[in-house]
């Protein structure tokens, strides 16, 4: 498993959903639905402030796992994307070995 | 869906160190989304309930109430035989309350929370907070099925389960969810399903969406659920809600890190310590369908999902509350006739009581008899009153509360009714109040009307010293069922929010403390604000801006602010009922180890609780004293008024002052009063209004009521201070708008200073009822209702013919007078123990002020006491092992005078059983024997010899320090018990081994020395002034003193110096902050104002800085008063860092620009400024 912290393009459907990605120059077309959950931030060291009234995304991101196949090499691979609630912005955080993962 | 979601277990932020948001404002997010009902189900507690129920009214919701608890294992192991078992946590679950079963199952919840707490006759009861909080699940079930309640509730309940237990992620069922052992989860479950009565049970599903696998993820949410399904349980889902929206999150977390004294950092290592992540918020219906959606999808499929909304109504519908039906919303509940004694007829009982009343007070054998008018002003006013507590029910109540203030009388406790009570004919006829209302014109609707439904407050004050006794004589008289302490919410302030903030960020204790030391008065939520203004705090800003946990501290500082943090007991208020009183509130155990209610004074209307404030008041306490004194130091009627110089009509024959019936027209208590040396009495001590008494100079008891009713902030904003100095002594001519209001306002000079006065002039110029006259008093100030009374006002007066420009002044006074205004039978009431201290000070002022060395009821330190001593040439008699006591005694000393002698109490560090002891051994006659017989310890030992209190066994043998360096070197050893002279026989008279080998030569302290000792010992400095030690500094900087301060000009400039005694910093007024700083220099006191550049030049010395030396200039305050507004101030005791007198700027150039052009019209200000102060605190504590 890598770990990574870089900004990507995704494509979102209608109802919010991720569709597809493109990384390191090759797009990559979501198989299933991907799972999501929300984990916590290291607020407190990572910001300058916390006041009152922020809203959401202080404390936790969204972080979305998904399968999904190289439009051109045709591998599968597994993505955990970050997204940054409050700024849109979306991160891949972790590259999971795509083998291993459908052995598992 | 119809109805919306409902969420069935929320925290608010009454579960303290756990909530986020007030009830309000998650009704009113519920409301918001359309959800029908809300849950409140707060940790260990119903703390929140009441808010709940009022808020869910609010926004036309159900109310549903439940608590979090903790469950205790069923067996435990005992630590040794026949001791408890020792009980451990296993989980905690959710209980909700079923409704609409005629209050049964309210009353198994409130019933279950305090056996939570050890306080329902169940389980091992123990002390507050030496016990686990909660339940095993065989008590859980016998409250669900109804078995612990009054027969009465347990018929009227049905057979139908009274409680339903929700087992979450936080139970054992869920713990073990999180894993995979499913045989662990199954053998759970089915231990509750044996213990809970059937349909008691139900699993709650919960996912925060955390990370795939981990606690309060949904596969978690997905394994309960299966497993309820398996079971056949119902399942709901619920969002375990701590905060009404995301933003609480961070709050949230900070609250985690504060419960675990942990840092944020330590915790995010242990996961399972806090929220795993910001989900818990109040979510919308549209939400918690997405929710249950991806739980049911994983679960097993749509149906799930669906059965799973379909559950959660069905539960919340069972636990819906009618607030009235259920909870008794808004019914007075008072105690049942037989308990206070009455067989009949409440409203015939209390008008015979009243009978008796009148013949005691007016017609008694020994009391003038009324004139035809006054008996038949009297009775009308009577006959009056009856009939509105008649109508309004409350016969009962007035019993009620007169036999509790006749027990108290019964103990020979002082006790007094304070505010508005005293405007009642029946509270005085009953013995309630000790003000007559018809002598001091005081209106009884301002107390109670038909107009005003809710039990009107009684309440008592009483000697502080024993209101645990009161306290305790209550609860046996009217039995541990109807009777219970209040508790108050203890909220964040600045200091304690800052605190928290910093462990949670993890900052070293000391910079935390640093930091927190320099906030001062002031909301912790406008922190950032406080940053940009307040001088003391500018180093703290500077840091801010250029480190970023700092910056943190600030918002999280924010945060917490005026968040609940812990329950305590009252300081006044016990809780009168039925015996149906446990059934509707919760109670745990206090401080003091009587029950308390989990209800705080907002709650008790509500709920229909009596309560009644008695108040601990050390002024009651120290007039007892100083009476006590003055009996057993005279001994008889004849000696005490010699002593004393005043009449024998008010004196016991055994010599006991009867305060209540002391003359209130002694002249010379009024020339002491006017003299403004003040310090001691009730009232009229502070700086404020000892300028005040200085420009009023009462001279009839009713002008101390007017004193003390104008030092308040109402009559100080609507401009009456003024005005009524002027009219009353002749300035300006008195100006009433119209003929007809001269009645009502003649007393103070045509300026309207009370809330009586309000309700005349709406009665004669609008022609509407008293009890109508005080619901519109109450609406002036209320921008909403304000209008509708001008409206009113207008129309009613100019239909009586007064003409625009009387409306338009009068209108204009009601305005400004708003609803600020004083009551006067507040003022009243305060008067009557305000002309008392003032009366024993002027007649017996060393056993008055012996009496408030014992009880300390003021507001300067004690110290400032010894200084007033001095002043009046009372001597002061130092501590002696054999003439002190346990106490501060007067007595006579050799010149025939009266002195104190100081207390062998109060020395730091010695216990209380050492003090006793050592008192049980008087007399001793050597050094030996103190060593032997006296028990003390050997730092104690020392501490009293440094304070000379065996000089005069040394018999001039070597000195203080000599006898300290001898205790210290020789341990103390006491003689083994069988060798010590038993009780009443004397030590044989044994030459003094212990004197005869003391090692002389240490050098004998310096006086200063000596002054450093005592101040560190007693916290006094009795041989000499403090400011002594500083003499050579003060001459060389050429300071005046106090004394001489009055002798000098308006706006001379000035250097003094002294101790802290004061410190006020009143609310801004329309702008900057001003700081009051008194101190005291051994000649009196200087009361010195820091405008805002005087604050900014002497910052780092405002608050903690003891010893100061101010440079400033005079400013005259009336015909015996003066002050000094500062321009610098500097730490004395910084020898080096004191300014060269030469060197000074110009006071007068600085003080110049930032003063009114008027002096006098500055001075005015101040003492508005002042008042403002010191009137909002008193507001503050009398509340």
């Amino acid at each position: 498993m890598g770990l990574f912290t870089q900004s990507l393009d995704v494509v979102l459907t209608e109802g919010g959903v991720l569709s597809a990605l493109t990384w390191r120059g090759q797009r990559y077309d979501v198989l299933e639905e991907p799972l999501q959950w929300y984990e916590r931030r290291k607020w407190w060291e990572e910001e300058q402030r916390a006041e009152r009234g922020r809203g959401r995304g202080l404390v936790d991101h969204e972080i979305w796992r998904v399968q999904a196949r190289g439009a051109r090499d045709g591998d599968l691979r597994t993505f955990d994307l970050s997204h940054h609630v409050s700024s849109g912005r979306w991160r891949m955080i972790r590259l999971h070995d795509a083998v291993r993962e459908e052995a598992a | 869906m119809k109805g919306g979601f409902v969420h069935l277990d929320v925290a608010t932020a009454y579960s303290a160190h756990y909530g986020v948001s007030r009830p309000a404002d998650l009704a009113a997010a519920a409301g918001a989304d359309g959800q029908d009902a809300l849950a409140c189900t707060d940790r260990d507690g119903l703390y929140g309930a009441v808010k709940h129920l009022g808020a869910c009214i609010e926004q036309g919701i159900d109310p549903i109430l439940g608590v979090n608890l903790a469950i205790l294992s069923g067996v435990g192991s005992p630590r040794r035989a026949g001791s408890p078992p020792r009980r451990h946590v296993i989980g905690r679950v959710v209980v909700l309350a079923r409704g609409h079963r005629r209050g049964a199952g309210y009353a198994a919840l409130c019933r279950l929370v305090s056996a939570a707490h050890g306080m329902d006759g169940v389980g091992d009861a123990g002390k507050a907070g030496a016990r686990i909080v909660g339940v095993t699940r065989d008590v859980l079930a016998d409250y669900a099925s109804g078995r612990r309640l009054r027969p009465e509730l347990r018929l009227a309940a049905g057979e139908e389960p009274l409680l339903t237990v929700l087992l979450g992620p936080e139970s054992d069922v869920g713990q073990a969810a999180v894993g995979h052992d499913h045989r662990l989860l199954r053998r759970r479950l089915s231990a509750w399903r044996r213990a809970l009565p059937e349909g008691a049970l139900a699993l709650a599903a919960v996912t925060h969406l955390n990370v795939p696998g981990s606690r309060l993820s949904t596969s978690h949410a997905v394994r309960i659920t299966r497993a309820g399904r398996e079971s056949g349980l119902p399942v709901v889902l619920t969002n375990a809600v701590r905060y009404a929206d995301p933003d609480g999150a961070a709050t949230a977390d900070v609250l985690d890190a504060v419960r675990a004294a942990q840092p944020l950092q330590q915790l995010a290592e242990e996961q399972e310590a806090w929220q795993p992540n910001g989900q818990g918020w109040l979510k919308s219906t549209a939400s918690m369908i997405r929710v249950a959606q991806s739980v049911g999808q994983a679960a097993g499929g749509v149906e799930v999902a669906v059965d799973l909304l379909e559950q959660t109504r069905r539960i919340a519908d069972l636990s819906r509350l009618d607030p009235v039906a259920d909870v008794g919303w808004g019914l007075p509940v008072v105690p049942e006739a037989r308990i206070i004694g009455i067989d009949g007829d409440p409203d015939r009982e209390l008008k015979q009581r009243c009978e008796a009343g009148i013949t005691r007070l007016y017609n008694g054998p020994a009391l003038p008899r009324l004139g035809r008018a006054d008996e038949a002003a009297l009775r009308d006013r009577l006959e009056d009153e009856l009939s509105v507590i008649a109508e309004l029910g409350f016969a009962a109540y007035f019993l009620t509360v007169a036999e509790v203030a006749q027990l108290i009388s019964d103990l020979g406790i002082r006790n007094a009714a304070r505010g508005s009570g005293a405007s009642s004919l029946v509270n005085y006829l009953l013995g309630i109040s000790h003000v007559d209302p018809l002598k001091h014109d005081l209106i009884f609707e301002r107390f109670l009307s038909r107009r005003r439904t809710t039990l009107p407050d009684i309440d008592i004050d009483v000697e502080s010293a024993e209101r645990h006794r009161v306290y305790r004589e209550i609860f046996d008289r009217f039995g541990a069922e109807r009777v219970t302490l209040m508790s108050m919410q203890n909220a964040y302030r600045a200091r304690g929010a800052v605190r928290d903030a910093g462990l949670a960020l993890g900052l070293e204790p000391e910079r935390i403390d640093d930091i927190a030391k320099q906030l001062w008065r002031f909301s912790a939520g406008s922190f950032r604000e406080a940053l940009e203004e307040k001088p003391e705090l500018a180093r703290f800003a500077e840091q801010v801006s250029s480190h970023r946990q700092l910056d943190l501290l600030v918002d999280l500082t924010e945060r917490l602010d005026r968040l609940p943090r812990h329950i305590s007991m009252h300081p006044c208020g016990v809780i009168l009922s039925d015996a149906s009183l446990l059934d509707r509130t919760p109670v745990q155990a206090s401080g003091l180890g009587l029950p308390m209610s989990q209800f705080d004074k907002h709650d008790m209307d509500p709920m229909g609780m009596i309560k009644l404030d008695v108040l601990g008041v050390r002024m009651q306490s120290a007039m007892a004293y100083a009476v006590a004194e003055i009996r057993r130091l005279h001994g008889s009627a004849g000696e005490v008024a010699a002593a004393g110089a005043h009449g024998t009509d008010y004196v016991h024959s055994d010599g006991t002052i009867m305060l209540e019936h002391i003359p209130q027209d002694d002249e010379a208590t009024f020339e002491l009063i006017r003299s403004t040396h003040t310090l001691g009495c009730f009232q009229i001590e502070s700086p404020g209004q000892r300028e005040l008494v200085g420009k009023l100079a009462p001279q009839r008891f009713n002008d101390l009521i007017i004193d003390i009713s104008l030092f308040r902030p109402g009559p100080m904003k609507s401009n009456m201070v003024k005005p009524y100095l002027e009219n009353r002594h002749g300035f300006a001519p008195e100006v009433y708008p119209h003929p007809d209001l001269r009645p009502a306002l003649a007393e103070t000079h045509g300026v309207t200073v009370f809330h009586e006065q309000i309700l005349r002039i709406l009665n004669v110029m609008t022609g509407c009822a008293y009890d109508e006259a005080d619901v519109l008093r109450r609406y002036l100030g209320n921008p909403d209702r304000e209008p509708e009374v001008e409206e009113f006002f207008r129309t009613e007066a100019t239909r009586k013919n007064y003409d625009r420009a009387v409306v338009d002044e009068v209108w204009e006074t009601l305005r400004a007078f708003g609803s600020f205004g004083f009551c006067k039978a507040h003022g009243a009431a305060f008067a009557v123990p305000t002309y008392q201290s003032a009366w024993l000070k002027t007649h017996h002022p060393e056993a008055f002020l012996a009496g408030l060395w014992e009880h300390d009821p003021g507001m300067y330190p004690k110290r400032l006491l010894v200084a007033e001593a001095r002043r009046l040439g009372i001597p002061i008699l130092p501590l002696d092992v054999n003439e002190s006591d346990v106490s501060y005694r007067v007595q006579r000393c050799d010149d025939g005078r009266l002195g104190i002698r100081l207390a062998l109490s109060g020395v730091y560090g010695v216990s209380a059983t050492e003090v006793r002891r050592l008192r049980a051994g008087q007399p001793y006659g050597s050094l030996s024997d103190v060593r032997e017989r006296s028990g003390l310890r050997r730092v104690s030992l020392e501490r009293y010899a440094a304070l000379g209190a065996f000089d005069s066994l040394q018999r001039g043998r070597g000195n203080r320090a000599d006898l300290v360096r001898h205790w210290g070197r020789n341990a103390a050893a006491s003689v083994p018990a069988r060798y010590q002279p038993i009780a009443g026989q004397l030590p044989l008279p044994l030459p003094d081994l212990e004197l005869a080998t003391l090692q002389l030569g240490a050098p004998a302290p310096t006086a200063e020395e000596t002054v450093g000792t005592e101040l560190d010992l007693l916290s006094l400095d009795v041989s000499a002034h403090l400011m002594d030690s500083h003499a050579g500094t003060l001459r060389r900087l050429g300071t005046t003193t106090a004394a001489d301060l009055l002798g000098l000009r308006n706006g001379s400039e000035v250097l003094v110096a002294g101790i802290r005694v004061a410190t006020q910093t009143p609310p801004m007024r329309g702008g900057r902050r001003v700081v009051f700083i008194s101190i005291d220099d051994g000649t009196g006191c200087v009361d010195c104002t820091f405008f805002h550049e005087a604050q900014q030049a002497s910052a780092p010395f405002l608050f903690g800085t003891r010893l100061l030396l101010i440079h400033g200039i005079t400013r005259r305050t009336g015909p015996r008063g003066i002050s000094v507004q500062a321009v610098q101030a500097w730490d004395l005791a910084d020898a080096a860092s004191l300014p060269d007198r030469e060197e000074l700027p110009d006071a007068r150039q600085l003080a110049r620009h930032r003063a009114s052009p008027v002096p006098q019209l500055r001075a005015a200000e101040r003492l508005d400024t002042l008042m403002e102060a010191e009137g909002l605190d008193n507001r503050v504590a009398a509340s």
